[in-house]
């Protein structure tokens, strides 16, 4: 498995240093959705084989939130974006 | 600024040569501050450099960037409590300036193998090309949460939070140990 992870703010860093909090979830539903929209948005996750979008957290190094593009078939990182940079509505 | 007065204590052993090494010196900075610095979103480290150009100017110090926006000056001066406030409210509002004097200690390692001494615990790269003097990186040493900023051809200095201190001196001396 591919250790190193670039960072935006830091560079090259091993995956220890790394806090991986599980997939971007889709935005949320309106308040008024059903109740399957909800229990959907609230516990369920995909575990999807190939491309995925997680966030992880630099937490021994800057300390932000990141967003990465994984494949987790070959662990190659495609993408790492700090998660700032995601504009509302496209947190898909 | 505070009501009462801080009295510093460094968390290092007071007998630095308990654990004597020869080729590899590890030394416990004692004295002078460290500033944590918290820019807006829009403040680049030039803006920063230059915002605090007259303070860096008369204390010395330097500035390492730990994060986007967020900067620690740190400095080898010993200031009163007064002069920190002074320092503090002459920023500008874009700048918070906080003192972790107290909070964040430092100490340098030193010597012909000290990349091999630190290799043992921090991730980074640290070879001599890649890590410039005077370039410093927040990262980990084991699980301790460090700045490593490289002060020499072949000197570092670390910046651990205080209650680390004592466990990162005994655990760099532990690295230390096979090249004395």
């Amino acid at each position: 498995m591919s250790s190193l992870v670039k960072c935006p703010h830091c560079g090259l860093r091993p995956r220890e240093e790394f806090t991986i909090r599980g997939e971007v979830p889709s935005p949320r539903p309106a308040s008024d959705a059903p109740a399957n929209a909800w229990f959907d948005h609230v516990y369920l996750r995909d575990n999807p084989r190939g491309e995925h979008r997680e966030y992880w957290h630099h937490a021994g190094g800057c300390r932000r939130w990141l967003v990465l593009s994984r494949n987790t078939i070959t662990h190659d990182i495609s993408a790492v974006v700090d998660a700032s940079t995601l504009k509302a509505g496209t947190k898909s | 600024m505070r009501d009462f007065l801080l009295h510093n204590v460094s968390p290092f052993p007071a007998d630095e040569t308990a654990n004597g090494h020869g080729n590899m010196q590890i030394r416990a900075l004692r004295d002078g501050f460290v500033f944590h610095l918290l820019g807006r979103s829009d403040t680049d480290t030039a803006t920063v450099e230059k915002t605090i150009a007259a303070p860096i100017a008369d204390l010395g110090g330097e500035l390492r960037q730990l994060a986007p926006y967020q900067w620690f000056w740190v400095g080898n001066a010993t200031l009163s409590q007064e002069r920190v406030a002074e320092i503090s409210a002459a920023l500008p509002s874009m700048l918070a300036l906080t003192d972790q004097t107290h909070g964040r200690v430092r100490l340098v390692v030193s010597g012909p193998q000290v990349r091999s001494v630190l290799a043992k615990g921090a991730m980074i790269d640290l070879a001599d090309d890649v890590f410039a003097i005077g370039q410093s990186v927040m990262t980990q040493i084991g699980h301790i949460g460090a700045m490593i900023t490289r002060t020499g051809d072949a000197e570092f200095e670390i910046m651990v939070l205080r209650s680390f201190a004592e466990s990162l001196w005994h655990e760099i001396h532990q690295m230390a140990a096979e090249f004395n």
